[in-house]
């Protein structure tokens, strides 16, 4: 199975699997952050982590990522063992975020091709310091020796608290035909396979997978376990398995004590025989130089007997899910295909050669049915796998709230509401810049120093909720602080100053449109740039990036007690439902979910205004009225006489409690259609939100509602 | 102005690099010129125009929407373009395809004529200062001489681009 160790794949893997490690990590620092210390699950986790990430480094052969993992699971093993009570919280959460960082960096150049070659001894130095200053209380500098070696000897048993059950130790040795070659690899194998059994393990050479050279060690004297497990020994000789080039394999039972002393007794089992006194003392000498370093007992390797051990260990044991990772372009060209067979699908349905009269179609349409229902559902699936929660993405925000805040000397704390709120995979991308920017922009900006707090008789430690919630087809992402807000008189001379109020006194505006001044280019009421805004990134660019994605921003605040932002986006851009209409000789097509009726036009529901502009009077409602042919300018279709449209349908749309009354010419149906984008050569048309191919192969442009609101009310 | 000489220069090369495709023009008509347009440029001719779906609120030259095989393009009418009158779009109207920095356009014709090797040492530069040209000069970078004819060599990114960006 293991034979093939293909270097790409593992790569791939490493590198998803030392993020995730990082990701989870940096959550459960943040977590705790706050707290005096950290609790034992989370130095457990910590540890095991950075132990992880060090052991596939080491495969790897990414040097500085091994040692600076290596150096912070060395802190934590030590704060792990000797529960020291001096260590400096805050001081240790941001050691251990210098380290993600740090490692993260290096993952991201691996992943863009280059070689991880940021230079680690900074970082090294720093945590020796930290981990001296945190010794020096419990242990004296007398010693010399290097902090590795003090806990050697605890960690044979450390990993596994023996469990119940008779546990035995065994002593097993494989040895390799001369000829073999990799055999460090084809002794991995074997380790690997034992670890799914066993409870313990050590093993000799214990550097296989990062020296080449012991490959030849362990031809010329064998590969030796020691091995703590409630198996039998048939059992273990099955998992060790038949790998080629074995030569034989041995495995003993030996007593408890023998397992502790593990290989570091010069005389064992006199399994070197066969050498020569000369090769017996470089082997010796080996030995030492490969000291074990505390982490290559726990695991060696993989993790996953190390996960069922957890799961035996701690009491928490949610319902366990498994995930694959998909490459994202695979999803796209599936996401794309489908679109294609919903549109394939309605030009059969709507063929046109059904249409001819005296037909009999019940089978067909039986059938039809049946294929929609399953275009319906594969559709639905494949929406549902490209949603994911916006809790990634959140997390995020509690580390820029942690770093931002310490940088400013101020307190806070963000509290996160509604997480598991799922988003397509596309928004979540275009979302991420935007919210970081807002979260930005409240720590900096919007929560007052604390002296200014205390002085304001507010609580010294500020605060920013994050929530994001799902209403009616759109998910609100709110960035809420409990800062200074926004001052509407200071934005609105700003505003006049810069030349977007006219005359208009500022009474003529509602809070919220003053507030949007603010998402303006070159709009900024601080006047100093800190290194935390002002990078480029303005409230233009988050509204920008929010409303290419069709979402939206909205402000609101109150001065004294903080301010609000809420971004408004769809859940998904990708297939919605539609009613598709003619108006003139052109194909529109109008979100379903925005259509709150239709009614049939009549002249007497027409109110006329002198400058020309129309309302439409419904149930003693008046609402405003576009005719969609003269909005867009377009030629009247052929067909109508008079021009005058007494044939038509008015459609009452409503966008974010407004109303808005469009005149069409005729209605054709309601259908799924794929969105796609109009080509960006074409510049943007206000009303316009992208196209589609409808059944025949034509294309329908997509009304956009906000679009056409917003551009009646500048009218 | 230097820029985008450099710009040209780049197209230019980059259509010359591909050997068999050097110096060869596809050639079509418009009115009563012939205009050329590097090969490496085109994607496809389709012959039978189709359907075209407006949008609104375009320049006059942007003749909307077409669906090349699930592929929305938008389509330029070249004589509209130039500044000419418009003409009827017949069986013989045809769209050329090209492909400008991976921008997708399709131009709109009366007429694919032929593909020509050109010399280019045969390329003279037009001369400037055509009171007459409409405007045509601004998209033109050469001329170049195929028996009787003139041929007008045009360079498609200015011929797609934005009028508000020269």
């Amino acid at each position: 199975m293991a034979e093939d160790f293909n270097m790409e794949n593992m790569l791939d893997i490493f590198l998803y699997e030392s993020s995730q490690l990082l990701e989870s990590l940096e959550n459960t620092v943040l977590e705790k952050k706050d707290e005096d210390c950290f609790d034992e699950p989370a130095i457990d986790e910590i540890f095991r982590a950075m132990h992880t990430i060090k052991g596939s480094s080491a495969i790897m052969m990414y040097e500085n990522i091994t040692k600076v993992s290596h150096k912070l699971e060395d802190i934590f093993y030590y704060i792990r063992e000797s529960h020291p009570d001096n260590v400096p919280h805050l001081e240790l959460v941001e050691h251990v975020l210098d380290v993600s960082d740090f490692i993260t960096g290096e993952l991201d150049k691996i992943r863009d091709g280059g070689d991880p070659d940021g230079d680690e001894s900074g970082i090294v130095e720093e945590l020796d310091e930290f981990l001296t200053q945190i010794k020096s209380g419990i242990e004296k500098a007398g010693e010399e020796l290097p902090p590795e070696n003090k806990y050697e000897e605890p960690s044979q048993f450390y990993i596994a608290p023996a469990g119940g059950g008779s546990v035995k130790y065994y002593k097993a040795s494989i040895y390799f035909r001369e000829d073999t070659e990799m055999s460090n690899i084809r002794a991995y194998t074997s380790v690997y396979a034992l670890k799914e059994i066993v409870d313990d393990m050590e093993y000799m050479p214990d550097d296989i997978i990062s020296n080449e050279n012991s490959a030849d060690t362990i031809i010329e004297d064998g590969f030796h376990m020691l091995i703590k497990c409630k198996h039998s020994r048939e059992e273990i000789i099955d998992a060790i398995g038949d790998t080629s080039g074995m030569e034989r394999v041995e495995v003993n039972e030996c007593s408890q004590k023998e397992f502790e002393m593990g290989f570091h007794e010069p005389d064992q089992e006199p399994i070197v025989i066969e050498l020569d006194d000369k090769e017996k003392e470089k082997k010796e000498e080996k030995k030492i130089k490969t000291e074990p370093v505390p982490g290559d007992y726990v695991v060696k390797g993989k993790e996953t007997g190390k996960g069922k051990k957890l799961a035996k260990n701690q009491s928490k044991s949610g319902p366990k899910q498994s995930y694959i990772s998909v490459n994202i372009e695979k999803m796209d060209s599936l996401m794309d295909m489908i679109g294609e067979l919903v549109i394939a699908e309605a030009v059969v349905l709507q063929n046109p050669d059904l249409k001819v009269p005296g037909l009999d179609l019940t089978n067909f349409q039986k059938a039809a049915s049946q294929l929609s229902k399953i275009t319906t559902e594969l559709q639905d699936v494949i929406m549902s796998m490209r949603m994911m929660p916006l809790t990634n993405t959140f997390q995020k925000m509690n580390r820029i709230v942690f770093d931002v805040s310490r940088k400013l000397g101020k307190d806070i704390g963000l509290d996160v509401i509604g997480e598991n709120t799922e988003v397509d995979k596309n928004i979540i991308e275009h979302i991420s810049d935007p919210l970081m920017h807002l979260i930005r922009n409240s720590v900096d900006h919007g929560i007052e120093s604390k002296e200014e707090r205390i002085a304001a008789g507010k609580n010294p430690r500020g605060k920013i909720t994050l929530q994001a919630k799902n209403e009616g087809g759109k998910v609100y992402v709110i960035v809420k602080d409990d800062g200074k807000g926004l001052n509407k008189h200071v934005i609105y001379e700003k505003a006049k100053k810069n030349g977007l109020v006219g005359d208009r006194p500022i009474t003529d505006f509602t809070d919220k449109e003053i507030y949007q001044f603010i998402t303006y280019p070159g709009f900024s009421t601080k006047e100093q740039v800190t290194e935390y805004s002002g990078r480029g990134v303005g409230m233009d660019v988050v509204v920008k990036n929010i409303q290419a994605i069709g979402g939206k921003l909205e402000i609101d605040s109150i001065e004294g007690a903080g301010s609000e932002m809420t971004l408004k986006i769809p859940l998904t851009l990708a297939i919605i439902n539609g009613i598709v209409m003619l108006v003139g000789n052109s194909t529109f097509v109008i979100e379903t979910n925005a259509i709150k009726e239709f009614v049939r036009f009549s002249k007497e529901m027409l109110v006329r205004e002198p400058g020309g502009e129309e309302y439409m009077m419904l149930r003693g409602e008046c609402y405003p009225f576009i005719r969609l042919n003269q909005r867009f300018h377009l030629a009247p279709p052929e067909t109508a006489e008079g021009g005058d449209g007494e044939e038509g349908i008015v459609v009452v749309l409503e966008h974010e409690d407004e109303f808005i009354c469009v005149y069409i010419d005729e209605l054709i149906g309601e259908q799924e259609i794929v969105v796609k984008p109009i080509p960006s050569y074409i510049k943007k048309v206000q009303g316009l939100s992208g196209c589609t191919q409808l059944g025949d192969g034509s294309i329908a442009l997509i009304l956009d509602i906000a679009g056409l609101i917003s551009g009646n009310e500048r009218r | 102005m230097a820029e985008e000489n450099l710009e040209e220069l780049e197209a230019l090369e980059a259509a010359s690099d591909e050997d068999a495709q050097k110096g060869k023009y596809m050639t079509f008509q418009i009115g009563e010129e012939c205009y050329g347009i590097a090969i490496s440029y085109v994607n496809e001719i389709i012959n039978n125009i189709p359907a075209i779906a407006a949008v609104p609120e375009v320049d006059d030259y942007i003749k909307g929407l077409i669906n090349i095989r699930g592929k929305i393009v938008p389509v330029v009418d070249v004589k509209v373009r130039f500044g000419q009158e418009p003409f009827e779009y017949t069986d013989r109207t045809c769209v050329i395809v090209i492909d400008v920095k991976s921008t997708m356009v399709g131009l709109i014709v009366e007429k694919v004529a032929e593909v020509i090797t050109v010399d280019e040492k045969e390329i003279i530069p037009p001369p400037s200062l055509n009171q007459t040209s409409n405007g045509k000069e601004k998209y033109v970078f050469g001329l170049v001489r195929v028996g009787e004819d003139v041929k007008l060599l045009l360079n498609p990114e200015r011929l797609i681009g934005d009028e508000a960006l020269d």
